[in-house]
């Protein structure tokens, strides 16, 4: 899975697409007015690119959404709404008597050996790992279990690497314009 | 697949003679005492007989499999004594086979036994059956269960022995085995399978992410991915931020380029298939190729055209050696 040259160039159309609606209002900004308006412009294209098929795609949409609906509706009219959004998890409902009974095992827990220690502490530090990833990729919240997360992150990472090659060719570009 | 096909037809047929007359029935009952097959032995088996049985029934097991759950089916519609159990024994069954094989001959022993009760039970049955005609109302409704569950039976069976030419059609039954000392019942099997699962995807992020190959442990590997992803974030970050200070210009030569591109696809994007990038960067070919597709451009943004699509759909890696070193050394200062 490594980015190909067909998503780079999917991708690019995309960018060139959301940067064509934000053109009229681009030329009188602050730069930072106009770097939120390429890194948004570049999200919602990275994402797009999944047709709302991902996880985190139908996430990064969502949080892009609440920053600039416009340009989302814009850029998104080929896909349709639906598919775009994440389903909320069902909360998970705790038995009283099923906590009661896992509190009586976490108390007979306590005297456990050395060996069992050591592996229940390498236990706690890859969930909490596991939390960071959550965290990290968007819509991490959402997906129901590792294998899933595990996946999703896959393809978060190839995306963002043709994102990444794209924008970096194109800065490089702009540099090799202002030295001539 | 079609033997069993028939096979259910013929049960279906001993369901419509629950409905006809007992003397048709006990006709049926006596078919099926002289039916080929294994069946027939058993009614004669001893307890000295009986592994001797197995082992001639269940050494190609996996591929009599299904072959023999319908048969059992097929006795189940005719003999409506102790349903239910049996057909909990065969769901038991089934497991077994995915299972271990070990487990597969305890229970087929099991069923060997049950097969013999019924054959006691069938006679008994013949006497009773007579005088109940009422209750053969609700033991056809509980066939037409049965024969549900035969179909659904016929599935898995199906799906069995096509497991060893496509692996997983179904996603909802876990085809693992256990080796030897490993835990067996079901619960550890799928999260055996879980963790295989995961442990193949890691492989693929390992892959993935460089310089995450030499880390050895999960929580390692995962704080590795977690690096690699923020770090990719904070460079799109970044990447928009320098965009975005030479923008005014540049993006009107984005515009330019692509309107240009669409038009000339064909001119630029074959040659960019056929060579690669390294090649047309040091011969002084797309400059020349391009200039007879912009003519009418200065040459600023004959520049950045002719830059565009090279470094764009390849790699990127290569053409940035080329162009411009410094804003090299700057990503690299942001650590990848």
């Amino acid at each position: 899975m490594q980015p190909t040259s067909s998503m780079n160039k999917e991708f690019l159309k995309k960018w060139q697409m959301g940067l064509q609606i934000f053109r009229p209002s681009i030329d009188n900004t602050s730069v930072s007015e106009r770097k939120r308006a390429i890194k948004l412009s570049a999200d919602v294209a990275m994402a797009s690119l999944r047709k709302g098929t991902t996880c985190w795609s139908r996430a990064l949409i969502q949080k892009t959404a609440s920053e600039d609906n416009f340009l989302v509706r814009q850029m998104l009219s080929g896909i349709k709404e639906e598919t775009l959004i994440n389903k909320k998890l069902p909360k998970v409902m705790c038995h009283r008597k099923i906590v009661r009974r896992s509190k009586k095992i976490l108390m007979r827990r306590k005297s456990r050996s050395a060996m069992e220690e050591v592996a229940a502490k390498a236990k706690k530090l890859v969930k909490r790992k596991t939390q960071g990833l959550r965290n990290a990729v968007p819509g991490g919240e959402f997906m129901s279990n590792n294998v899933l997360l595990i996946q999703e992150t896959l393809d978060y990472i190839v995306s963002l690497q043709t994102q990444v090659n794209v924008m970096r060719s194109i800065v490089d570009a702009a540099a090799a314009g202002i030295e001539r | 697949m079609m033997m069993m096909n028939g096979e259910a037809t013929e049960a279906e047929l001993f369901l419509n003679c629950a409905d006809m007359s007992v003397l048709e029935r006990q006709r049926a009952h006596l078919n099926h005492h002289h039916y080929p097959g294994f069946f027939s032995n058993s009614s004669t088996i001893n307890g000295g007989d009986i592994d001797g049985f197995l082992a001639s029934a269940g050494l190609d097991l996996p591929a009599v499999y299904g072959y023999t759950t319908v048969h059992g089916d097929a006795r189940i519609s005719v003999t409506p004594g102790n349903i239910t159990t049996e057909s909990g024994n065969f769901k038991k069954r089934k497991f077994g086979c995915v299972e271990t094989e070990t487990k597969v001959c305890n229970e087929k022993k099991k069923m060997m036994m049950m097969m013999m009760n019924r054959e006691a039970a069938v006679e008994e049955e013949e006497e009773e059956e007579k005088s109940k005609v009422t209750e053969q109302s609700n033991k056809s409704i509980m066939m037409m269960k049965m024969k549900n569950k035969a179909k659904k039976e016929q599935n898995s069976c199906s799906n069995d022995s096509s497991k060893v030419t496509k692996d997983s059609q179904r996603t909802d039954y876990i085809h693992v085995r256990a080796r030897r000392g490993q835990a067996t019942d079901s619960h550890s099997i799928a999260e055996r399978a879980r963790r295989e699962k995961i442990s193949e995807r890691m492989k693929f992020l390992q892959d993935l992410v460089p310089g995450c190959d030499k880390i050895t442990g999960k929580a390692g590997m995962l704080d590795e991915i977690i690096n690699y992803v923020q770090s990719l974030q904070r460079q799109v970050e970044f990447l928009s931020m320098k965009l975005a200070t030479v923008s005014p210009r540049l993006d009107f030569n984005i515009d330019d380029i692509f309107a240009k591109e669409v038009v000339s696809a064909p001119m630029t994007n074959l040659p960019n298939t056929v060579m690669p990038p390294h090649m047309m960067v040091n011969s002084g070919y797309p400059h020349e190729m391009v200039d007879s597709g912009y003519v009418h451009f200065n040459p600023m943004q004959q520049v950045v055209a002719s830059s565009d699509p090279l470094s764009c759909f390849n790699n990127g890696q290569s053409a940035t050696n080329v162009w411009d070193s410094d804003v090299q050394n700057l990503y690299s200062s942001l650590g990848v």
